[in-house]
């Protein structure tokens, strides 16, 4: 469960402070689907990176899955990334030099896990989401549906319990995003809760829960607002 | 282009990339440097030498007994079957372009003076000593100019050698004993210091002579001659050459004058500046190598701006030009900044150890900065041409 | 993180571009193969030098006559003293307990004459232990013969090469030669060991010590040569020496005994301070390899934001990151280190073959300061880059492609 409570956040762009969120409170519960929507500038990105623990608020509380995770230290939020969220990016953020296999076992590296563990998991996903035969591709021999699949199966390899999407589908043709689309939504089926941000109405549409940013702000919703 | 704008548009892509210009500016820097440094303290290390060997003054050649071999100091200085004598001093004094000679022998024994006693070098010389080799009387006065067999019991103390016996209380007039025979301090020495390692204030001089009985030997060590300055080393040292040979009907002799003598010096520490400067630019070698791996990455990095000039009617050897200026930039900055480390490093060296002069020599300076443009110029040689050949097409594509 | 993972993920960061890769390599090897370089030949020359002295034998003293006030400044090596240094003296030093060996020298230069040819020569007077003391070797023929010090045979044991520019390619044992005004008979000549502490004893003639006296009409010895029982005797027999010469000379302490010990210590100083001092000027190279390999890690972390901001969301920590471009810039100067160290060592190799006679040979530690400059330096200059990327707000760098 995710508890947002009066989130501000400010920036310095040269010297002009721009206000990225105000005062936003949001709760979603474990295994929901919501859209952020709302036009460019419109602090749908901010409120993503807050709740991937990329950017700290600079006043407000969040909750996840009970934890106070907003006042914990760099080493802990960084622990918590690693297994509780999984990020995927509009630009798929795949390391070039890499192939998929090394791309989606990553996480793995990073956390310690042993080689032949990490084989047997990495293979598990791949053939998941039906790239059994690309392993040894490195991303500039991917389509892009191909490499945001990779990206999905690297940001689901370690089960966490939240999928932050940023424009998962905009960087790719149609098919290719609905099909992506799908597989995110096959995933929070299966108990993830899926966050993403999209200025896509169909995308939107899609989800069983709409919050509308505007300028930082919490402008309404549609959907199973279940919180307080 | 206009040289101008495209010292301008050099000068730009440098700046734009400030700390990893900074960084490959001190490689250079470092290198040149260290060059100009370590060049410098050989230049001062000669001229250093140079006036530790002139400060006996100049237009002198010396002759030893014995053919000098190719190894060292010749056996003939310690004993000799045919001996160098005061008379051939004397003889050789007849030379119209010798002003002075000195007779030399050299040996050690102990001095004493009431209950102090000390072991000391003792310089058996002739009064023109202080003449020839320039020395300063602090007090008194040097040896008088006796007859060489008839030399009275004279002594003149080195500074030194002044303080260890007497301290404080008066030298002049006093008797002192050296080798069981007393002498009257006629005179005392101004500090010369030090020589390569030889502490000359811890001597004293006593007539030839005496020196001569008192080491019970009957040949001299060393003649020293002082040519007058209009002529020149070389024809006076043929002259006492052909005297001499005529004397003893052999060279069984060896003579050297001083120009001779500083020249090979100055031969040899030249050849060490070169070499010290040498193992110094190998840090100008990976300086070097610097500019050209940042040169690379800058023309990757701006392989689209690249294929946009070439697009707005750029040519290729004008691409060239930009990224050739620009690594000379890169290693001329580099090589001024060098050079103000250099000079400032040996001016600092010339502060802290004021024996060692250490002297910029400008020649080296110039041809220290004209070094680094020409690293910078070999170094952007590659990543230039590689510019230069990209084709505009794929180059824009890059972007 | 695994320690593994992190060396392959570091090697495939550094590998990704393999130009720039070398030439940091090339910076680095440079930089080492220098040091490694000069601080063998320091350390060959060292070894060198201490080696002739050795091949005298360490149980050797010299003893010369006169005594300088300054310690440590120069021994007083040429010159006269008032008092001589005696052949009764040397003979008095052999009844000493714990010597072995006592040679009194005298040199001097003569014109050395057989038939019309003559050469000027180095004349040593000597004794029958010289042979033993210096370790000389004969090529045909028998040393001086032992006996009275104070008698003046007529015999004389000469140099290789001064043997060949005299006798040329005939027999010379048997011959008469002329030195000064007086004739030897040759009895023996020496097998060349060349040059050895700048006497070449290629030239050279040794005669009895009695014969010199009267050749150079002169009853001082220029040195005493002593060897004593073993090296641990070395200070007795010095205080000895001092002891008995002090008594012979009326209670006055003028003569210098230089032992092995004080003159390889000098020299071992210098070589290494000369050492020391070219090392230093070649190690400039390297802080500047090290300022090389700092700025391309830094143009590597600005052109790996993005992925530095991707390791951050996926749960990497600031420390993990450090730790990743730290092994990157280590990785590449130990690697550079190993080639400068592997160029180096085939560079002294190929020395070796072109000049034999002087050996040369890595310095048995260079493998050791070649590893501790790349750790250092990588890390040194490493940190800087690696803070940089640590520091990198994840969100900022993800955004901006």
């Amino acid at each position: 469960m995710i508890q947002l409570r009066h989130i501000e956040r400010v920036f310095m762009v040269g010297e002009e402070e721009v206000h990225a969120l105000r005062d936003v409170s949001i709760t979603a519960e474990a295994g929901e689907y919501i859209a952020i929507m709302g036009p460019s500038g419109s602090g749908k990105s901010s409120l993503l990176n807050i709740l991937g623990l990329l950017d700290r608020p600079d006043s407000g509380a969040y909750e996840l899955d009970g934890t106070l995770v907003s006042n914990l230290d760099e080493k802990q939020q960084a622990a918590i990334r690693m297994h509780k969220i999984g990020f995927v990016f509009q630009f798929f953020h795949l390391v070039p030099r890499l192939s998929a296999f090394d791309n989606v076992a990553l996480p793995l590296v990073l956390s310690g896990v042993k080689p032949d563990e990490r084989q047997t998991r990495v293979s598990t996903a791949l053939a998941a989401f039906g790239l059994g035969n690309r392993a040894r591709h490195r991303p500039d021999q991917l389509s892009g549906g191909q490499r945001q699949r990779v990206a999905i199966a690297r940001a689901t390899i370690m089960q966490p319990s939240v999928i932050l999407a940023d424009e998962p589908t905009g960087n790719l043709d149609r098919s290719s995003g609905i099909e992506v689309a799908e597989i995110l939504e096959e995933l929070n089926h299966q108990g993830m809760t899926l966050i993403m941000v999209t200025h896509d109405p169909d995308m939107g549409k899609r989800s069983r829960r709409q919050i509308l940013m505007v300028d930082g702000r919490v402008e309404g919703g549609k959907g199973e607002d279940r919180s307080p | 282009m206009l040289p101008f704008d495209f010292f301008r548009y050099t000068l730009k892509s440098v700046t734009a990339q400030r700390l990893r210009s900074l960084l490959t500016a001190t490689g250079i820097a470092i290198g040149i440097g260290a060059v100009v440094l370590l060049t410098s303290l050989g230049e001062g290390l000669q001229q250093f030498v140079l006036a530790e060997f002139t400060q006996f003054g100049t237009n002198l050649i010396s002759v030893n007994p014995g053919k000098v071999t190719t190894h060292g100091i010749s056996g003939a200085l310690i004993s000799n079957v045919r001996p160098l004598t005061i008379e051939d001093a004397r003889i050789l004094k007849n030379i119209p372009q010798i002003i002075d000679t000195v007779s030399v022998v050299q040996g050690n024994a102990a001095i004493e003076s009431g209950g102090r006693q000390r072991r000391t070098t003792i310089y058996g010389v002739d009064a023109s000593a202080a003449r020839v080799w320039r020395f300063e009387v602090a007090a008194g006065r040097f040896l008088p100019d006796d007859p060489p067999r008839a030399a009275r019991s004279f002594v003149v103390l080195g500074s030194k050698v002044r303080r260890e016996l007497f301290g404080s209380s008066q030298a002049l007039g006093a008797r002192v004993r050296i080798g069981g025979e007393l002498f009257r301090v006629l005179g005392t020495m101004e500090s010369k210091g030090q020589m390569l390692g030889f502490d000359l204030d811890d001597s004293v001089y006593i007539p030839t002579g005496k020196a001569m009985a008192l080491f019970n030997r009957d040949s001299l060590m060393e003649i020293n001659l002082l040519h007058s300055a209009g002529s020149s080393s070389t024809t006076v040292a043929e002259q006492v050459k052909k005297v001499l040979v005529a004397r003893h009907g052999s060279e069984d002799f060896s003579i050297t004058t001083q120009e001779k003598m500083l020249e090979v010096l100055g031969g040899v520490l030249d050849t060490l500046t070169f070499a010290v400067g040498a193992i110094g630019g190998i840090s100008l070698l990976v300086g070097g190598v610097g500019i050209l791996t940042i040169m690379s990455i800058a023309v990757n990095e701006r392989t689209g701006e690249i294929g946009l000039l070439r697009a707005m009617g750029v040519e290729r050897n004008q691409i060239l030009a930009l990224f050739l200026g620009e690594a000379v930039v890169l290693a001329a900055i580099g090589g001024l900044a060098g050079l103000g480390l250099g000079v400032g490093g040996s001016w600092l060296c010339s502060l802290l150890i004021p024996a060692l002069p250490a002297h910029t020599s400008w020649s080296y300076a110039a041809a220290a900065e004209l070094l680094a443009v020409v690293v910078g110029l070999l170094a952007g040689v590659l990543p230039a041409r590689r510019a230069a050949a990209l084709h505009p097409v794929e180059a824009l594509r890059a972007e | 993180m695994r320690l593994r993972d992190i060396l392959s993920f570091s090697i495939r960061a550094a590998t990704a571009n393999r130009g720039r890769v070398l030439l940091m390599l090339l910076a680095m090897a440079i930089g080492v193969g220098s040091v490694v370089v000069f601080i063998s030949l320091g350390d060959s020359a060292r070894n060198y030098v201490i080696d002739q002295f050795s091949s005298l034998g360490t149980d050797l003293l010299i003893v010369l006559p006169g005594r300088s006030e300054t310690t440590g400044g120069p021994p007083p090596l040429l010159g006269e003293t008032p008092r001589d240094l005696t052949l009764d003296d040397a003979m008095a030093l052999s009844r000493a307990r714990t010597v072995r060996r006592m040679a009194p020298i005298i040199a001097g230069s003569a014109p050395i004459s057989v038939q019309g040819l003559e050469r000027e020569m180095l004349v040593l007077g000597s004794s029958s232990e010289l042979f033993a003391i210096r370790h000389l070797a004969l090529s045909q023929g028998s040393f001086l013969p032992p006996g009275d010090l104070s008698r003046a045979e007529s015999v004389c044991v000469i140099g290789l090469k001064g043997k060949k520019e005299l006798f040329g390619s005939g027999p010379a044992i048997g011959r008469w030669l002329r030195i000064g005004d007086r004739r030897f008979r040759v009895i023996g000549i020496l097998s060349s060991p060349g040059v050895s502490l700048g006497e070449d004893l290629g030239e050279i003639v040794i005669i009895p010590v009695a014969a010199a006296q009267s050749l150079f009409n002169a009853s001082s010895l220029f040195r005493i040569l002593v060897e004593a029982k073993n090296s641990a005797v070395i200070e007795p027999t010095r205080q000895a020496i001092l002891e008995i010469i002090r008594q012979r000379h009326e209670g006055e302490d003028d003569i210098t005994v230089i032992t092995q010990d004080a003159v390889l210590t000098t020299f071992n100083r210098i070589f290494q301070a000369l050492t020391l001092s070219v090392t230093g000027i070649a190690a400039i190279s390297l802080v500047v390899a090290g300022i090389m390999i700092m700025n391309v890690m830094l143009v590597a972390v600005s052109n790996r934001r993005a992925e530095i901001g991707l390791l951050k969301a996926i749960g990497a920590s600031r420390g993990q990151i450090l730790g990743l471009f730290l092994a990157e810039s280590t990785l590449l100067s130990t690697v550079g280190a190993a080639i400068g160290l592997v160029v180096a060592l085939l560079g002294i190799r190929l020395a070796g073959i072109l000049f034999p006679q002087f050996p040369l040979q890595l310095a048995p530690w260079s493998p050791a300061i070649a590893i501790a400059v790349a750790l250092i330096s990588g890390i040194a200059f490493g940190v800087l880059p690696a803070h940089r990327a640590a520091n990198l707000e994840p969100a900022l760098a993800l955004a901006r492609r």
